[in-house]
This record gives structure tokens, sequence and C-alpha cells, in this order.
């Protein structure tokens, strides 16, 4: 539903200019390190959240498509010298064709045991990686030449630079998300996730919706596995296909809200901020302390809140505001 | 009057179960016909056989002359068959009007067009006033009721109803039984799986009964309430002694 359209572009605006203005006043490394962060996992909680939110197909498996894109575009920097913009743009390339056919495998499944054959493909891509070494560095991975400040091959002296690509990735993909939220096929999405015999019977070519949304997904991702390699200067298959990247993708959007636009960003604001703040206060006086205060705010999140705080915020405001729950 | 659809030798085994045998019915344009039967005589399976969503082992299902057998369901109902289920599967999350459009979508993916067909199915069905609900806060008839509007919204010439008056009060069936009547008023051909007797014999113009998965009678409903094999499958043979030896006759 609309709000009140000249509030939300105000808001937007307002956001926008915080955004970008904030590198300039923040200079602490370690402060934009965290932002990047955050922006980076926004991104890839985006990504999965078009079809482990919108369409409710939980993968735990995006770490796939996030080492697909981040080995893509290292193999043809590190062997060919082609600028990481275009491999960045080919791994998404790639990891479109590598979900047709783990979709393909995948979908005849339903509910756990699709998330579980998930799990299973971005496990087999590790190994695949792992095992063959003449193919790209197996486990020991490789760094990524540094070549100081070369704008054209995605690598910045400043962190700033890096924090406003990841921006510029966060805005795109939420971007697409709106798009397709507001059309048919966010319609058809929501119905799939809903009931996929009852979408089915109305005319919705579930199969079809599906392979298409887990694409994009795949796509976006794999932009995310790019950009990450080239920010930190090293690949191996242990970080490109993490477990990690499967499960926080998941997490910040259920977290924030799933199939809502700004869920994962949320999502994610709360959940790094937290374990970054946790980090910081408790890391050093008893160990794994943080870890253990963190998986509780998850649980009270998931136990009490399972529409995400998303869902918690509109459901106040709509009581606050006694306006009917509006959700198209 | 041309033949809307025509079901030929339909049969479907699960394992050593024979949810439908042989069973064979024609449909003419803008009628409605009943498909009767006691509990697991075959009448839900008939309609995920003719709908798609199983395939029959052997058999035809003509519809306006095309074969749909071997069609996946939403390419059922885009040559415009479309059905309910008999328990609800309304898209809980989202508002009526939301569940409405994304059945107009098949025909129109403008939003805007969605949504003026997904309104005019709304009021026919009598949700108007609901349209901002959430589906799944809709009471029993209602979610029904967003059922049929759902399929209406894909503009079916076919439409197939699972049992929507089960579970229904006496007043509200009278309520569906008018909704019935006046889809079929607005041209289209139903066909309708019931248990509420009343309410087949309000709507339907031919009955045909299932028992066992097989065709044991068909015809009018009048003939239909007579007749003593329809009689023996509801109520079993001991019951009636008198008509026993019709029966085995």
């Amino acid at each position: 539903m609309q709000t009140s359209g000249n509030m939300k572009w105000l808001w937007l605006a307002i956001g926008a200019v915080v955004m970008l203005a904030l590198p300039q006043f923040v200079t602490s490394s370690f402060a934009i390190d965290i932002f990047i962060r955050i922006l980076l996992f926004s991104f890839i909680g985006v990504a999965w959240n078009l079809m482990g939110g919108y369409a409710k197909q939980l993968s735990l498996g995006h770490a796939a498509y996030f080492g697909v894109g981040a080995y893509t575009s290292t193999i043809m920097q590190v062997n060919y010298g082609i600028s990481p913009w275009i491999g960045m743009i080919a791994g998404g390339v790639v990891a479109m064709l590598a979900s047709l056919p783990i979709g393909w495998l995948c979908f005849r499944l339903r509910g756990p045991y699709f998330t579980i054959a998930t799990i299973a493909t971005a496990q087999v891509l590790m190994l695949i990686f792992l095992k063959f070494r003449d193919f790209a560095w197996g486990a020991e991975g490789t760094t990524i030449p540094n070549l100081g400040s070369a704008p054209l091959m995605m690598q910045f002296e400043e962190k700033s630079s890096y924090y406003y690509v990841v921006l510029g990735l966060l805005v795109v993909g939420l971007w697409i998300t709106h798009q397709i939220e507001k059309s048919w096929i966010g319609y058809y999405l929501v119905a799939i996730g809903e009931d996929e015999d009852a979408a089915e019977a109305i005319g919705v070519n579930a199969p079809k919706v599906k392979r298409d949304i887990y694409m994009i997904s795949a796509f976006l991702t794999a932009l995310a596995g790019t950009f990450y390699t080239q920010y930190i200067y090293f690949i191996d298959p242990a970080t490109a296909f993490s477990f990690n990247v499967s499960i926080e993708a998941a997490l910040v959007s259920i977290v924030g809200g799933i199939g809502t636009l700004w869920g994962p960003v949320i999502g994610t604001v709360l959940l790094e901020t937290t374990s970054a703040l946790l980090q910081s206060w408790l890391g050093s006086s008893v160990g794994g302390i943080q870890l253990t205060v963190y998986s509780l705010i998850l649980m009270a999140v998931i136990l009490w809140r399972p529409t995400g705080l998303i869902g918690f915020a509109t459901d106040v405001y709509h009581r606050t505001l006694r306006r009917k729950p509006a959700r198209a | 009057m041309a033949e809307a659809l025509v079901i030929k030798g339909l049969s479907k085994r699960f394992g050593g179960l024979r949810a439908v045998q042989d069973v064979s019915f024609t449909v003419q344009e803008n009628e409605t016909v009943a498909l009767i039967g006691p509990n697991g005589a075959g009448k839900t399976t008939s309609f995920h056989l003719i709908t798609g969503f199983h395939r029959p082992d052997s058999g035809s299902v003509l519809a306006f002359g095309q074969e749909v057998v071997g069609l996946r369901p939403h390419d059922v109902c885009a040559l415009g068959m479309a059905r309910t289920f008999q328990v609800a599967k309304p898209f809980g999350a989202m508002t009526v009007l939301a569940n409405v459009m994304t059945g107009a979508f098949l025909r129109d993916r403008h939003v805007a067009a969605a949504q003026k067909k997904a309104r005019e199915a709304i009021e026919f069905v009598g949700l108007g006033a609901k349209e901002q609900t959430r589906a799944r806060d809709l009471t029993t008839i209602d979610q029904r009721r967003l059922e049929m509007a759902r399929a209406l919204a894909t503009q079916p010439r076919i439409l197939l109803l699972d049992e929507v008056m089960a579970g229904l009060n006496p007043a509200e069936i009278d309520q569906a039984v008018a909704l019935v009547k006046k889809l079929s008023a607005s041209g289209l051909t139903i066909v309708i799986v019931e248990h509420v007797m009343r309410a087949i014999m309000a709507v339907a113009r031919h009955i045909v009964v299932l028992d066992h998965g097989q065709k044991i009678a068909e015809g009018a409903p009048k003939e239909i309430v007579e007749n003593p094999e329809v009689i023996r499958a509801y109520l079993g043979s001991y019951v009636h002694p008198t008509a026993q030896g019709d029966a085995h006759a």
C-alpha cells in the first residue's frame, strides 16, 4: 500500500543524503569497515529475499553463487587481466547459468528437503574448488595483485570508495526488489510462497516463476561475491563458499522481515551492529559470550516475532493509528 | 448446446487402490452438473485428474474440444477451466484484493487492469466490504467466496467447485446456493462436488453419482434420488430391507 507519496520521497532523500555523506564524517577505518559489512550483507540479504522471502523458498545455499561470482571475476582478473567490473557481470551471468541445473534439481523438493539440497550444492561447489587445484589454486587460494589506486580494476586506496560501490549495489538490489514487488511477479512470488497448488490452480506457472527469480537472486548474490573478494584482496574456497554467507543471507532477512523491501537491511543493521558492539564490549572479557548473546537475540526474534521486525513495526503502526492492516 | 467438458474412460490407481475407474460423463455448455457420492468415492480425485493436479492412468478430458490430459494445472487454467479446493487455500498473508488480483494477472499483467477485474469478481461474490482484509482473517464462508472470486478472476468458461458448502450453516448454504446460481446465470459451465443434498437439488440440472471410483448412476436430480443403486451406495442395503430385493435384481 502506498503511504503518502511525498513523505516517502522525503524519507528517501534524507536517507540518500545521510548515506552519501556518512564516509565524509566517519573517518575511523574500523567504523567504515562495519558500514561496508552492513551494506554488503544487506545486499546479499536483499538478493536472497527475492526468492527466500517473497516466494518462501528457504535456500541455505546462496554461498554457491557468492563463490561462483567471486571465482569468476578473480580467475578473469588474475589469469587474463580482465577488470573485475566486467568480471563481476560475467560472474553474475555464470551464477545465473549455474542456478538453472541447481534449481532444476532442488525445486523438485519442497520445504526442508529443498533447504538441505541447497546446502549440499554450495558444499559440492566448495569441494570442487578445493580439490581441483589446476583449475583455481585449490585450498590455499590466492591473493589479488594489489595495484594501488586502480578504480578501473575495482581497487581503491580509500575505504570509503568501497563503501560507495557496495552502497550502489544495495541501491540496485532494492530498486529491482521494488520493481518486482509492485508488479505481477511480486504477487506470483507471494502466492507461490503461500500455497503453490492454489497458485497453480489460478494459472501461475510456479516452476517457471521460481526458476526466473532464482536466476535473478543468483545473479545479484554473485555480484556480492566479486565485491567481497576485491575488498579483502583474497580468495579461497572456504571464504568464497562459506556456509556463513548462506546463513547470514537468510538470517538478516528473517530477523528483519522476509518478503519485505527493507527487511534484510533492517535485519543486517540490527545483527551486524549488535555483533560488532558485543564483540568490542564483551569480546575480550569472557570468550564466546558475544556469540551467546547474539544467539539469544536471534532466538528471541524468531520465537516472538516470526514476521520479523518489519512485521512487528507494521503491527504497532496500524494498532496505534487504528488503521486496517494493509498488505498488497 | 455445445459440449463444454467431455470426460471419457478416466482411471487412476494409487497403488492397490482404484481411486477412479473408467468414469465418463459430459457437461453441456452453461449447464451445472453435480458430482456426488459417499466419502472416498473419487470425486475430488476426479477433479484433480480433470484439472491436471494428477495425471490419469488412462482416459481423456476434452475442454471445449481440446485435450487437457498431460497439461499442468496452470495450463488447464489458462485454457479456461478454474477450480476451487475442498479445503480453502487462501494466500493467507495477502489481502482479499491481492489474492484475487493474482488470479486476474493470468489475463492481464498490468496492475491497474488486474485490480479492476479483481474488484469486479470480489463484488460478484459479495466480498466488496472486505477487500482490504487479510485472507487468513476471513470466516469460512468468506474464504470460500474468496476461492470463487480468485477462480473467477482468471476468466474461466468452466468452473469446478469442490465442496464449497462444507462446514457452512443453513443460512450460509442458502447464500452459497444463490451465488452458484448467479455464477450459472452469468453463463458459466459449472461442475460441483457437494455433500449437501439440499444445495445439489437447488443448483444441478444433471447429477453424476460415483461410488468406489465408479460411476453408478447419472441423470436428472429426481431420477437420482429414487435410484436404488444410489440409495444403496449412500445408506447401505441393510437399512432398506424392502429395497434390498430391488438392488440385487
